[in-house]
């Protein structure tokens, strides 16, 4: 009986197929956005928090912006505090002596082309000021050569280690890049070592830069840029007291009074992530909203056309009960319609959705993946939407009176 | 004769046309035995097809009592209704009322899967139904592939399939040329002789001199009541 039914119910939808196409769509778009942007999000959710552990888990940055993702709110508010100077990095390193394993001093300008001999890299090269501790910082080993001196800061040599993708791009094979020399933005360097290769985070190369003197790129690149301070606390356990520390000894480089609050921002691994769900949540009420309104406009396109259905089919519905058809076979036929109708709707929605959020987290570079949490609830929400608003057009084909239907041309 | 199928006592059937009350049906006794086959005629709007919706369970009468096979038709609901138009009445209708998009075999087996039967039963005894009005070899064909004498017998096999009590053809050869009604009274000579109760609505006389009994109606009332034998 139940398979009479849905097959009765998949020809009569076959035999209104741009109809049916059509109504389907409206199912299907709705599905659609909120598959396609959980996808996405899922993805980059993921490889967030891949990414965050290779940052080094005890570590955390001081900066004169916040984390921000994309909240731009009271941006002006950060850019009129006074830029971090080298100096008062030197400072806060002196007071911080001791009590913590690592502090790097860095600044970054992005987009650099590295140039070896008649072979050039992109011009999407991070191209970072820094000192002897940025790779312990930062989680890097030395593949080849040696990493940054003091020597080399307090010179301000023009020597430069390279991550291994600019390594990829400019030496063959066969080369040996160590002492080769290398031209960034109109200087020239002396390569001194290249970092192992540490792979994507958050859909991003951390192999694609170059590390030269901070006191070169300041006079060189980022005339009078802010830096920003890397810590590394000496253990999970003082990781809190470290922090605590280092706030109070960076007020005290930045010469702040005790009237006066932070002019510099606290980075955590937490507060990244804390700051990236506040984006990922804003997306998904978005796309959310736009999902529940594109299916009840879905909904009530499904009710205009089994409306239309039951009115065409008066006659069929007359005839069906004419031979026996009770309210109940004749409101399921109709319903298991609709139920069809939506639920093809959100299937193709899935499908969609899902891969195009997966096209998202190609071009980002991250795993492919299924939200199956958001196509159970998609599939569910888009039969409910089907049985809702097929209701009202099932129980007027099931209530027709089979002399009137019959009579109906 | 056998036992009573139909009996229908004082049936009226009564219609609001905005303010005028139409009375359709008024007060007809009739009682049709098991083996019988009758002709109710009539001019337009006597009240023939409205007759026939009564005995048909399509419709339920205003007033009076109509039992069909001993059951009280009059105090069913619509399920019940359905329940009996599926076991007991076998319809026979001047447009054929086939489905139009599914082919002979689907359309014969209709009624069946209502009746709840599986479908292999249902294939076997819809092939049946159809080998006896001669159409085996078209089932597999759609209503619109035929003409409208297959289409009729088709009908007449749907109609068959569930074994009613009962067969009521409502003008059968109404759209049908001569020969074809012809064909078309045939088959019903043979249902009948094989022991099936038939009534058929008709306003043509020859077909109506082809039962053994015949009931005329005027203005909702019988106004004659003639058996013949043969």
């Amino acid at each position: 009986m139940n398979r009479e039914l849905l097959l009765q119910a998949f020809n009569s939808l076959r035999a209104n197929t741009l109809r049916t196409i059509l109504t389907v769509m409206g199912v299907a778009v709705g599905v659609f956005s909120i598959i396609a942007v959980m996808t996405a999000l899922e993805a980059i959710d993921r490889s967030v928090a891949t990414g965050l552990s290779s940052l080094g888990a005890n570590t955390f940055e001081l900066q004169k912006y916040p984390a921000t993702f994309m909240s731009g709110h009271g941006r002006g508010r950060f850019t009129n505090r006074r830029d971090i100077t080298y100096r008062e990095g030197l400072l806060f390193r002196t007071l911080m002596e001791g009590k913590a394993r690592n502090i790097g001093l860095q600044v970054a300008t992005s987009g650099a082309q590295v140039a070896y001999l008649e072979s050039a890299t992109n011009p999407d090269v991070t191209v970072f000021g820094a000192d002897e501790h940025f790779a312990a910082a930062n989680g890097f080993d030395i593949a080849m050569g040696r990493n940054l001196t003091g020597q080399d800061i307090l010179y301000s040599r023009n020597v430069a280690i390279i991550g291994d993708e600019v390594r990829e791009r400019l030496f063959s094979g066969s080369t040996d890049p160590v002492g080769a020399l290398i031209k960034v933005r109109g200087d020239v360097y002396r390569v001194a070592g290249v970092f192992v290769r540490k792979g994507a985070a958050f859909g991003q190369s951390q192999d694609n830069l170059v590390v030269i003197p901070l006191p070169r790129h300041l006079a060189r690149m980022s005339h009078g840029k802010s830096i920003s301070i890397t810590v590394e606390a000496p253990s999970r356990d003082g990781y809190q007291a470290t922090i605590d520390q280092a706030l109070g000894a960076m007020r005290v480089a930045r010469g702040l009074t005790v009237a006066e609050p932070n002019d510099f921002e606290l980075r955590t691994n937490e507060s990244l992530v804390a700051s990236f769900r506040e984006f990922q949540q804003t997306i998904a009420t978005g796309a959310f909203i736009i999902s529940f309104m594109a299916l009840v406009t879905a909904g009530v396109g499904i009710m205009n056309i089994m409306l239309v259905s039951v009115t065409e089919r008066t006659r069929e519905i007359g005839i069906r009960k004419s031979v026996g058809a009770p309210k109940r076979s004749i409101l399921q036929q109709f319903l298991l319609e609709a139920l069809a109708l939506s639920f093809a709707g959100g299937l193709s929605g899935v499908l969609l959705g899902t891969a195009a959020g997966n096209v998202i987290a190609l071009v980002f570079n991250l795993p492919l993946l299924l939200p199956w949490f958001w196509i159970v609830i998609s599939l569910l929400v888009s039969s409910v939407i089907g049985i809702s608003f097929g209701l009202y057009p099932a129980f007027r084909a099931a209530g027709l009176n089979p002399v009137d239907a019959l009579r109906s041309r | 004769m056998g036992s009573t199928i139909i009996r229908m006592e004082d049936i009226s059937r009564h219609y609001e046309m905005g303010e005028e009350l139409v009375r359709a049906l008024d007060g007809i006794d009739l009682c049709f035995e098991k083996g019988e086959y009758s002709a109710i005629m009539g001019p337009s709007g006597s009240g023939k097809s409205t007759l026939m919706n009564i005995m048909g369970c399509l419709d339920t009468p205003s007033r009076g009592r109509y039992e069909l096979n001993g059951q009280n038709v009059e105090e069913m609901d619509d399920d019940e209704l359905a329940r009996v138009r599926n076991r007991e009445i076998g319809f026979v209708f001047q447009t054929f009322n086939l489905l139009p998009r599914m082919n002979c075999l689907q359309n014969v087996e209709l009624p069946l899967i209502y009746a709840g039967i599986d479908t292999r039963h249902r294939k076997e005894r819809a092939i049946a139904a159809l080998e006896r009005v001669g159409l085996a070899d078209r089932m597999h064909h759609k209503p619109t592939e035929l003409s409208g004498g297959q289409i009729q017998r088709v009908a007449i096999a749907r109609a068959l399939i569930n074994t009613p009590s009962i067969i009521l053809a409502d003008e059968p050869t109404g759209n049908l040329d001569t020969a074809t009604s012809n064909d078309i009274m045939q088959i019903f000579e043979e249902l009948w002789k094989a022991g099936n109760t038939i009534i058929l609505i008709t306003h043509e006389e020859d077909i109506a001199q082809c039962t053994r009994r015949t009931i005329r109606l005027r203005d909702g009332r019988v106004e004659s009541d003639i058996k013949r034998s043969t």
